[in-house]
């Protein structure tokens, strides 16, 4: 089995996945807000590509700079064969857990 | 949008410090985008560059924020001591506190240098630290008078020097928290290049 992914490390590996070739910091942060539905550091984002970065699961490479970011670069980031492998087994993991439950739960209490 | 909007020049100083120096310039280029693109012109200037400086603010590593609760923590249990278990001569108390928080601004600065590669993180992770630490001790200690304020508490507050010594101390620690962080960064260089 791949790495354990937490929530949020999900969630910015598929922000990253589901931007494709366009996957960079601030599209990636507003992914991952649209998909905890909260707000989120950028730093917290920031830690966690890095992170991934260092488990392999993603790779990065710097882009182009527009006037608008003072001709800064943008860094792009894609997932690699094991990001996916650990996205698998994370919903697998849940799947399991989840096996013989309806959801929402009802009428536990 | 406006192209020309610039962020705070000491917010963006203190980004370059935090980032290994390969991140700057994807990271601080993310920021200036969107503080251009949609903040600037929503909030204006000074809403901008608050926003902007607590961005900048998340990027200060869950390892300095520890480092400053430990530091933090010590200086809250030594003023509950000295309220609640006054002694008859600080002198005991004050070589173990300050040892003790000699020892994390140190480790701060070595830890965050031995990450970076660069000594001068190391002053800045003491900084950061004991800035961080003085605002959360100042609260601490603000509740702690809050919930306590009977006249006994009272009397030894005012013998171990008073409560504007328990508000002034922690903010007296960030010039030598920098001194300090910055010889643990010297002595993470130091280490690093015996070990090579």
């Amino acid at each position: 089995m791949a790495d354990i992914l937490g929530t949020f490390e999900q969630a910015v590996l598929l922000s990253v996945l589901r931007l494709g070739e366009d996957a960079y910091g601030r599209a990636i942060l507003r992914g991952v807000q649209e998909r905890l539905d909260r707000d989120v550091a950028a730093g917290a984002v920031h830690a966690t590509l890095e992170r991934l970065a260092k488990k392999g699961l993603v790779a990065s490479r710097l882009g182009t700079g527009t006037p608008m970011r003072g001709g800064r670069a943008r860094r792009f980031y894609k997932v690699q064969a094991k990001g996916v492998r650990a996205l698998n087994d994370a919903r697998a993991t849940a799947n399991s857990l989840w096996h013989g439950f309806g959801w929402p739960l009802k009428g536990y209490f | 949008m406006s192209v020309t909007a610039n962020p705070p020049r000491w917010a963006e100083a203190l980004l370059r410090a935090l980032l290994k120096p390969g991140d700057f310039e994807g990271v601080s280029g993310d920021l200036l985008e969107q503080y251009r693109d949609s903040i600037h012109p929503a909030r204006g200037q000074l809403r901008a560059d608050w926003w902007y400086a607590t961005q900048v603010f998340t990027f200060v590593s869950p390892g300095i924020r520890l480092f400053a609760a430990l530091f933090s923590a010590q200086f809250l249990v030594r003023t509950a001591t000295d309220w609640f278990q006054p002694p008859a001569t600080f002198f005991f108390r004050s070589t173990i506190s300050t040892a003790l928080g000699i020892g994390i601004l140190v480790t701060a600065g070595f830890w965050a240098a031995w990450r970076s590669g660069s000594f001068a993180t190391g002053a800045l992770a003491g900084t950061l630290t004991a800035g961080i630490a003085s605002i959360a001790s100042i609260a601490g200690a603000a509740v702690m008078l809050a919930v306590w304020h009977d006249p006994q508490t009272m009397a030894a507050i005012r013998s171990s020097g008073g409560f504007a010594e328990v508000i002034s101390l922690p903010l007296f620690m960030v010039l030598p928290g920098a001194l300090l962080g910055a010889c643990g960064g010297i002595a993470s260089a130091v280490l690093k290049k015996l070990l090579a």
